[in-house]
């Protein structure tokens, strides 16, 4: 047997460990340590303004090297099992890998650099807990959100019932003006489905929320929801005049793809 | 513990695609370092598996005392784990004290979202690991199930926490033994591990502020880069303690870590904790963001100083300090007090 030291100082053997299966562990180094410009408030802070949004007077640099505009906080909310993650690596990797993730315990985040226009905004995406108990851990973080996105499943019935406690949730811990978009995903399941696509439109409408239903599978609408957020936040922090301004709903409805006719 | 074909070739010619314990290694698993870690470590193994078997030769039992814990710490080979944990931590205790009660509670009415939410997780457990795949037969999903079903039903205010499924999947896969996971189950949540797993998750919230408390004074230029960044500790450190450990340091080291945890108790958590950051304030230092910190926490579960487990378990008695149990205790009474507090104000 050979009595050859052990390596040391190779980079990162991830020797006897298995293969993490978690996105959120071992690759988000590609996106995760990007800094947010100059704001040394965390996401913590207790008094944070609504409009306190990360805007550097001059483009900042990630750790990824990508060089953006502004940077906004994006979280992704919903119950446990409706594809929070894979939503999140399909946007990010443009991947989905059936049954390769493990459940995501506590909360984590990855970043996107978009071009919206002529702008680059980097999105900060928080993926969190789906579990209830978890909430009570993961809410602290919704004050400091410019966006939410609100997941139920297409498949699950309750995941949808449980829409209106989250958004109850959502009011009393997130900012007054936050940008709040409900998702139907796993559309492409058109034979396991039990909430139909009229009864989101019709909720979302209820509440005066933007709607659309996605894919993490297919990719349907998932760059879109994402961009649709993005463009709103950078409309917003550019003030731009009344006439012009950007109508979240309106891009959603003409940009939206819906799944084939019998799927509803 | 593997084998390794002697035939030559390369690293990875020699070793299997998928690890002891089941699970496949990735694409970019680097075998060359783990053929060389493992040269060093087999010496180790068979080092302690003669002692074992001295200490242990004809008896079923063993007894608590210095010189076992002596041995814990330096390891227990895998074909004895089962037994050490069971005897350390009273799981044996409470199989005998209640014959069939494991199968009593899978043959009870079961609680339909109990069920729901244990379905939802099963085929995220694990799908990394032979066992854990549907197509696998027998395989463990359905053992799984009914630990995880079982554990519900024992222990109502509890039920079925996220987390627990990764708890229970590592106990099969070492005792291959459905109730005698479920009791080891119980033994953790139910008596070495505060209430991390009820609904208000309040011994987790408490031991991660007893964790900020312990940096504050032992490595306190961490401690005022989490202040200065506004990082809840909740952020960095929730799935060290929820999962203890699993799928944050490598598999090997994770078992080691177990075999204290059954022994000493949760205190090991934090020793843990405690010289991952100690040994690593250097890299978390130089975090100049939130992000920054958090990818920081995350980088310090890797490389060599975590994979070479026999180095890192004898560190964790030294790196941190001293730890009593008088502080410990005594730091989660007033961390909790103050988080009931605090909670009562919103």
């Amino acid at each position: 047997m050979s009595r050859k030291k052990a390596a040391r100082g190779k980079a990162s053997p991830r020797s006897p460990r298995s293969p993490k299966a978690s996105p959120s562990s071992s690759s988000s180094g590609s996106g995760g340590g990007g800094s947010s410009g100059r704001s040394g408030r965390g996401l913590a802070a207790a008094a944070a303004p609504s409009s306190g949004l990360v805007y550097p007077s001059r483009p900042s640099i990630s750790h990824s090297g990508e060089f953006y505009d502004m940077a906004f906080k994006v979280m992704l909310v919903g119950d446990s099992g409706v594809g929070k993650t894979c939503l999140l690596v399909r946007f990010k990797d443009g991947a989905f890998l059936a049954g390769s993730f493990i459940s995501t315990v506590g909360i984590d985040f990855r970043n996107k650099v978009m071009s919206i226009d002529t702008t680059k905004v980097k999105l900060q995406i928080w993926d969190t807990a789906g579990q209830e108990r978890f909430r009570s851990v993961t809410h602290a973080y919704y004050r400091d959100a410019h966006a939410l996105l609100l997941l139920y499943d297409v498949t699950n019935k309750s995941s949808f019932d449980n829409i209106r406690a989250w958004l109850t949730e959502i009011h009393e811990y997130a900012q007054q003006d936050v940008v709040v978009m409900l998702l139907g995903n796993k559309a492409d399941s058109t034979h396991e489905r039990e909430v139909k696509r009229e009864e989101g439109e019709k909720l979302a409408k209820e509440f005066g929320v933007p709607f659309m239903e996605t894919s993490a599978k297919s990719g349907l609408n998932v760059e879109l929801a994402f961009t649709a957020v993005a463009k709103e936040l950078k409309h917003r922090t550019m003030k731009e005049p009344e006439e012009s301004k950007f109508q979240l709903q309106e891009y959603v409805d003409k940009e939206m793809r819906t799944v084939g006719c019998c799927s509803s | 513990m593997e084998i390794m074909k002697s035939s030559g070739g390369t690293a990875k010619d020699r070793l299997d695609r998928v690890d002891p314990y089941g699970f496949v290694r990735s694409d970019d698993f680097d075998y060359d370092s783990y053929e060389e870690l493992m040269s060093d470590y087999l010496a180790v193994l068979t080092r302690r598996a003669i002692k074992w078997s001295k200490l242990l030769k004809g008896k079923g039992r063993v007894q608590k005392n210095v010189k076992l814990k002596r041995y814990v710490r330096k390891g227990i080979p895998n074909e004895h784990r089962t037994l050490i944990w069971m005897e350390a931590s009273g799981a044996q205790n409470q199989l005998e004290k209640n014959p069939g009660y494991y199968q009593s509670l899978l043959g009870a009415q079961h609680d339909v979202k109990l069920m729901e939410s244990i379905r939802t997780d099963l085929n995220r457990t694990f799908p990394d690991n032979i066992h854990f795949r549907k197509s696998s037969s027998p395989g463990l999903l359905r053992a799984l199930y009914n630990v995880l079903l079982a554990y519900g039903h024992h222990n109502p205010t509890v039920g079925y926490c996220q987390g627990m499924n990764f708890i229970a999947g590592y106990l099969l896969i070492i005792t291959k033994d459905e109730e005698k996971s479920f009791w080891l189950m119980d033994a953790l949540i139910g008596r070495i591990l505060p209430d991390y797993y009820s609904p208000a998750m309040l011994g987790l919230k408490t031991d991660q502020e007893v964790l900020g408390e312990l940096v504050r004074t032992k490595i306190p230029e961490v401690w005022q880069i989490m202040r200065d960044h506004s990082v809840m500790w909740t952020l960095v450190v929730s799935r060290w303690f929820i999962c203890l450990y699993i799928d944050v340091l490598p598999v090997e080291t994770v078992l080691r870590i177990w075999d204290c945890l059954f022994y000493e108790g949760s205190k090991i958590l934090f020793r843990v904790a405690l010289t991952l950051i100690h040994h690593n304030q250097a890299v978390i230092t130089k975090a100049q963001s939130l992000p920054d910190v958090c990818q920081a926490f995350k980088q310090i579960t890797y490389g060599p100083f975590v994979d070479q487990c026999h180095a890192f378990m004898q560190k964790i008695f030294t790196e941190p300090g001293s730890l009593s149990m008088a502080t410990l205790t005594k730091l989660r009474m007033t961390c909790r007090s103050r988080i009931i507090a605090e909670d009562s104000r919103l």
